[in-house]
């Protein structure tokens, strides 16, 4: 999930979102889990009622939309 | 892995390249623009030109913020990050990019405290647990990306975090497609529009296109047959005479957008009366400063800059290259004195830049299927 490697999207020139699934939300924060196993903290303020299994589109560690 | 292995199926690409070629006029050369640097990316990951017929030409678009950063900018956030106690974040590909005397990297490498983050949110991180250090959040980004810093800030002022600031380079999409479209240099048939940023901003602003340009736009995802299809939507709409913006990533993309993410947006931010683009020159209201509100956060306002105009190098053709007049490979320095390990230009340091996407994929055959 690293923006930064050569071969790979940079994450704001590739205006990359990634899927992420959550696994368990603490009130604007949700711990969600890649498809590649890799786990963030993300914010979830800009998308409502996020709960506990949905599917995100997360940018920077930011939700921007449910899938 | 489901949702992704479907729309990498070579077979269903060909098909749908079969259905490209079915509508397309003989004789008539295409130029369709991908604005988006990730779709750059993926169409020379994985060959997506190679299935186009050689009228349908691809020209790359400028949706790559680290591309369109000028020089100027650079030296501005090497001069805060050489600040004494300053631990300057920034995106990984901003460290590579060549300001007029050197990189961040470079600039790291003789003593200054510059750390790669992967969020903002990761920079606040780092100013809540060294409260001793300024820590400053080089923003880059178009609207995909704006959020992310606006949440970053809302949440720095609502827990008080004093030592945390943001040099804020955000641009957005709408004006340079504008300026695109106004330029005598170059003339399109089509766009396809971006997607992620289209999540946050909606369809909606790119309607003048079609309305005061008279030009097709699809919004797409990033996937081959995601851009294949929108190719087609977009020689679709000009076979039948229709010009409008359509939504192919609709699994995704919803026509209004993110209304939560603009409202933080518009909280945190003004729009910068002008701003340079690296290639496209000075724009107006095409990027975003910190707000009134948000001025104590503003790192420019923190620290002092030197604020100076750079031209570019004199054997740099990014600009042509961003605007589409010229190929990557058509750029004087391209794969000799220009290259990812040594990029003089931009396009060369981001891997969504087009030239370091045809250095390292490639692509330089140009056979290609004929209408």
């Amino acid at each position: 999930m690293s923006g930064c490697d050569p071969y790979e999207h940079c994450i704001t020139c590739g205006d990359v979102g990634v899927e992420m699934r959550v696994v368990r939300v603490d009130d604007e924060l949700a711990v969600c889990e890649a498809l590649d196993g890799d786990v963030r903290t993300v914010e979830i303020a800009l998308v409502d009622g996020v709960g506990e299994g949905d599917r995100l589109l997360v940018h920077a560690d930011v939700a921007l939309v449910r899938l | 892995m489901r949702f992704v292995d479907e729309f990498r199926d070579g077979a269903l690409g060909r098909r749908v390249a079969a259905q490209i070629l079915g509508v397309v006029e003989p004789g008539r050369h295409y130029k369709v623009m991908e604005v988006c640097g990730g779709h750059t990316h993926s169409i020379y990951r994985y060959g997506v030109d190679d299935l186009l017929p050689e009228s349908v030409e691809l020209v790359h678009g400028p949706g790559c913020p680290v591309c369109v950063i000028p020089m100027g900018r650079v030296d501005d956030g090497i001069a805060i990050a050489r600040e004494p106690g300053v631990v300057f974040t920034c995106f990984g590909d901003m460290l590579r990019v060549p300001g007029s005397s050197g990189t961040l990297l470079d600039a790291k490498a003789e003593g200054a405290d510059i750390r790669m983050v992967y969020s903002p949110l990761d920079a606040l991180r780092i100013a809540r647990s060294e409260p001793e250090k300024e820590v400053v959040f080089f923003a880059i980004g178009f609207e995909t990306t704006a959020p992310s810093t606006a949440l970053t800030l809302m949440r720095a002022r609502a827990e008080g975090v004093r030592n945390f600031s943001c040099m804020c380079n955000h641009v957005t999409i709408v004006p340079p497609l504008r300026a695109l479209l106004d330029s005598p240099d170059l003339r399109l048939d089509g766009f396809i529009g971006p997607g992620h940023v289209s999540t946050v901003v909606g369809a909606r602003p790119f309607e003048f296109i079609p309305d005061d340009y008279g030009r097709p736009v699809v919004i797409a995802g990033f996937e081959p047959l995601d851009i294949l299809q929108a190719i087609h939507m977009i020689l679709a709409q000009l076979a039948e005479g229709r010009c409008t913006v359509e939504n192919q990533y609709t699994r995704v993309v919803p026509y209004e957008g993110n209304s939560a993410a603009l409202r933080a947006m518009a909280e945190v931010f003004a729009l910068r009366p002008h701003f340079e683009w690296r290639g496209l020159g000075f724009i107006s209201q095409s990027a975003l400063r910190l707000g009134d509100a948000y001025a104590d956060l503003d790192a420019e306002r923190r620290f002092a800059v030197p604020g100076v105009r750079v031209a570019d190098p004199k054997a740099c053709q990014c600009g042509e290259v961003l605007k589409g007049v010229i190929k990557p490979w058509e750029c004087k320095v391209f794969g000799t004195a220009c290259t990812p390990e040594h990029a003089i230009g931009t396009c060369m340091v981001s891997p969504e830049g087009a030239c370091a996407a045809y250095y390292n994929y490639g692509r330089l055959a140009r056979e290609r299927v004929r209408a």
